[in-house]
């Protein structure tokens, strides 16, 4: 149910934890070619490796992804999520707004 | 008069120039609105899209000239705005470099200061919005940032000119060396320091406009910019660079861009824990309140939609009443203009030429982009732009736009000068481009009047409705065919949500009127000399050979009249008069004796594409140069010419007349 239940390393791309859940990033992929702007892009946010992020919210529609990082609000496309690699830290029932 | 920030002339020919830099949304346009007042130029840095606002001030005798750097997060070469930044502090070397910077969002703010201070310039750091950030529960030690730094902090409230005068104060004594600002180096880990020693001495003269130190860490980071220009100037520090960032790479299992800004990050997280002390507030802000309901995802959109609907409003219905006064009131010129130059083929060229096309320029742009702009910059000072940006991303996305081109594309429906200068928003060239491309495909509230006096009218509401509809899926796959024809990376969302604020009322004034300055200066010759062109085409005769020269085109291709030639030629000037000179032409008010249905919806289709009227040209000129200009106007010719010749064949071999 929880991304906590893996066993051995869990490691997940951003897009897949749930609202409230906070993660620390482990690496960030830059993919194929002339993506690598892009994770530099990412990086000079603030989206390093060892960072804790904190998913608030995500649009509809597959939309984007509201983040918490070194303490302000990012939003980012649910491609750059996916890209994201991060470690669970812990899991709230859920986001107390609601 | 000594030590007041004023306008006028100094005697002393004392020259200092500022250069204003830091993150997007710090305050700095406040900043500078501050300092220059009404001294502004605003224009594009050359060869650039990028615009560059430059203003003067006078202080203590000196005559400071501010130029007002991009907002930018980094100092690498992800955007043409980084590298415009970083070539303007390296080469020109302005005397002293202001950093501002948000009190409330210290460590990404420091990571840009930490690039800033590598670059060796001498620096004052305006730590900005300290208010907001003490509302935050943000308290910070500038005094102690100031000594860990090795530069001069000067807390500011921007919005209330708390500061700015002292901030000056210390760029003057820094520049007359009074004021020592040696910036402390950053200090990477042992392993990184090491290695950028080492290749700071082998690329020492490699004659690029940088610090050694600098163009070591950019090399090591991965810089694609400097490490061009050192593989032609020194071969061997190139080398050099690889194996020791190879080196690195083993060492800890990362590539070594990453490991240089994680370092750097560290080092700013460091200085900004030293100096800050948190006390979160117990209750969320107003702002947090705002900003939960913005970006919720079913009230989100409402509040979208009623906030973009009653901008729309609010710009043309402010537009609509400065319009018809400005029209009737530069009209109410005529008699006068008679009286002096008579009634004669001369006078008649001089106004209809020369006066008409200078109303038209007044009354249809003016009116409307005034209001427009205000309204663009509220949005975008209060942080709301960047809500709406969130929810429209998935949507915009399917065109190969993020969320911010939602804006000037829905303003495309009102007018497509200021949506097309909308487009600014956007963060690349490439995303501009699209975004105003799409955007003049967008049947603008002329081309309604076309779409809803002709079609509408007298062929029925439901044809008009389906040609609205036919646009959109024209819009979407034309943006669909341009995200893969131009080259360039598919970019992400990747954007800032700042806290709400209030604009500041002062700013966005003077945004608006500078900018509107710009506007004129490049839109208002182009009218005027085309309007003069045709009418000069008009009263010779010529314009009447062009018309049968078009007929191949419009009677043959497109099956309609051959007059139609006539009024596409004149809507490229104001695509509403091309119905009124249709109705005269024709000698039909009732245009449904004159044409037939099928004749309107091949007119109507072929107004609303081919081409975007002479004030949008002239934005497109001045946003994007005369070729590319050039290249989507005869692109929209051909394809409203394509598309209306394939209506016409069509809706006849559905059996229409």
């Amino acid at each position: 149910m929880s991304s906590t239940a893996d066993t051995g390393v869990s490691e997940v791309p951003l897009a897949m934890l749930r609202d409230g859940e906070t993660g620390v990033v482990v690496s960030v992929k830059s993919g194929y070619g002339k993506a690598w702007g892009l994770k530099k892009r990412l990086m000079d946010m603030g989206i390093t490796p060892g960072t804790r992020i904190t998913v608030v919210k995500s649009a509809p529609f597959h939309g984007p992804m509201e983040i918490l990082v070194r303490g302000y609000r990012l939003a980012i496309g649910r491609g750059m999520a996916e890209r994201i690699f991060v470690r669970v830290e812990e899991t709230r029932a859920g986001c107390a707004e609601k | 008069m000594r030590g007041e920030i004023t306008g006028e002339t100094g005697l002393s020919g004392k020259k200092l120039v500022i250069a204003l830099a830091g993150n997007a949304n710090v305050g700095k346009s406040v900043i500078f609105n501050y300092l220059t007042k009404l001294h502004q130029h605003i224009g594009n840095w050359p060869g650039k899209t990028v615009e560059k606002a430059e203003g003067t001030l006078h202080f203590k005798g000196y005559t400071v000239d501010v130029v007002d750097l991009p907002g930018i997060y980094s100092l690498s070469t992800y955007s043409i705005e980084e590298s415009i930044s970083r070539r303007f502090i390296a080469v020109e070397k302005p005397d002293v470099v202001i950093n501002v910077i948000d009190a409330s969002v210290l460590e990404r703010n420091l990571f840009f200061t930490l690039q800033l201070m590598e670059l060796e310039t001498p620096i004052v750091i305006a730590l900005n919005q300290v208010d907001v950030a003490s509302k935050k529960g943000i308290q910070i030690d500038f005094e102690k940032l100031e000594k860990i730094l090795g530069v001069p902090v000067v807390p500011t409230i921007a919005v209330k000119g708390v500061g700015i005068f002292k901030l000056l104060e210390k760029a003057v004594e820094i520049f007359e060396g009074k004021l020592e600002a040696k910036p402390r180096q950053v200090k990477y880990g042992e392993e990184v320091e090491e290695r950028i020693e080492k290749l700071a001495e082998a690329v020492r003269d490699s004659g690029l406009p940088y610090p050694a130190r600098y163009v070591a860490i950019k090399l090591l980071e991965g810089d694609r910019e400097i490490q061009e220009e050192v593989e032609k100037s020194k071969p061997q520090a190139a080398a050099l660079a690889r194996s020791l960032g190879e080196e690195l790479e083993r060492l800890h299992g990362h590539s070594c861009p990453t490991l240089i800004t994680s370092e750097r990050y560290q080092a700013a997280n460091c200085i900004a824990r030293e100096v800050q002390k948190l006390v979160p507030p117990v209750k969320p802000t107003l702002g947090e309140k705002l900003h939960n309901v913005t970006t919720h995802r079913v009230a989100g959109y409402f509040i979208m939609a009623a906030s973009l609907l009653s901008l729309f409003f609010f710009v043309f219905a402010v537009g609509n009443v400065f319009s018809d006064i400005l029209t009737s009131l530069l009209y109410g010129f005529k008699p006068f203009f008679e009286r002096v130059l008579g009634t004669g083929f001369f006078e008649e060229l001089v106004w209809e030429g020369v006066v008409e096309g200078l109303i038209a320029g007044a009354s249809v742009a003016l009116p409307y982009i005034i209001p427009f702009y205000l309204a663009l910059y509220f949005l975008e000072d209060s942080g709301y732009l960047s809500r709406i940006a969130f929810l429209m991303d998935s949507i915009m996305h399917k065109m190969g736009l993020h969320g911010k081109a939602f804006i000037p594309l829905i303003l495309g429906y009102g007018c497509n000068v200021p949506a097309c200068l909308g487009c600014r928003i956007m963060e690349t060239q490439r995303e501009r481009l699209i975004a105003a491309f799409v955007t003049t495909l967008v049947p603008c509230a002329a081309r309604t009047v076309i779409i809803l006096g002709l079609v509408g009218r007298f062929a029925g509401i439901q044809w008009a409705l389906m040609l609205y509809a036919f646009d959109l899926l024209v819009v979407f796959l034309l943006g669909r065919i341009a995200f893969r024809i131009l080259p360039g990376e598919p970019t992400g969302l990747i954007m800032e949500m700042p806290d709400y604020r209030l604009p500041h009322l002062k700013t966005v004034l003077s945004q608006t009127w500078f900018r509107l300055l710009e506007f004129m200066k490049i839109a208002f010759p182009l009218i005027i000399v085309s309007t003069f062109t045709v009418k000069l085409l008009e009263t010779t005769g010529i314009l009447r050979v062009f018309t049968s020269l078009l007929a191949p085109v419009t009677v043959a291709w497109l099956g309609l009249p051959v007059e139609t030639g006539i009024t596409l030629l004149f809507g490229v000037l104001r695509k509403e008069l091309a119905l009124i000179m249709l109705a005269t032409l024709l000698g039909a008010a009732d245009l449904s004796k004159a044409l037939t249905p099928v004749q309107m919806t091949v007119f109507t289709i072929v107004s609303m594409f081919y081409i975007p009227c002479v004030a949008t040209i002239a934005t497109l000129v001045m946003e994007f140069g005369w070729r590319k200009a050039l290249v989507i106007t005869l692109s929209e010719i051909v394809l409203a010419l394509i598309l209306g010749g394939l209506a016409f064949r069509i809706l006849i071999l559905a059996g229409l007349t």
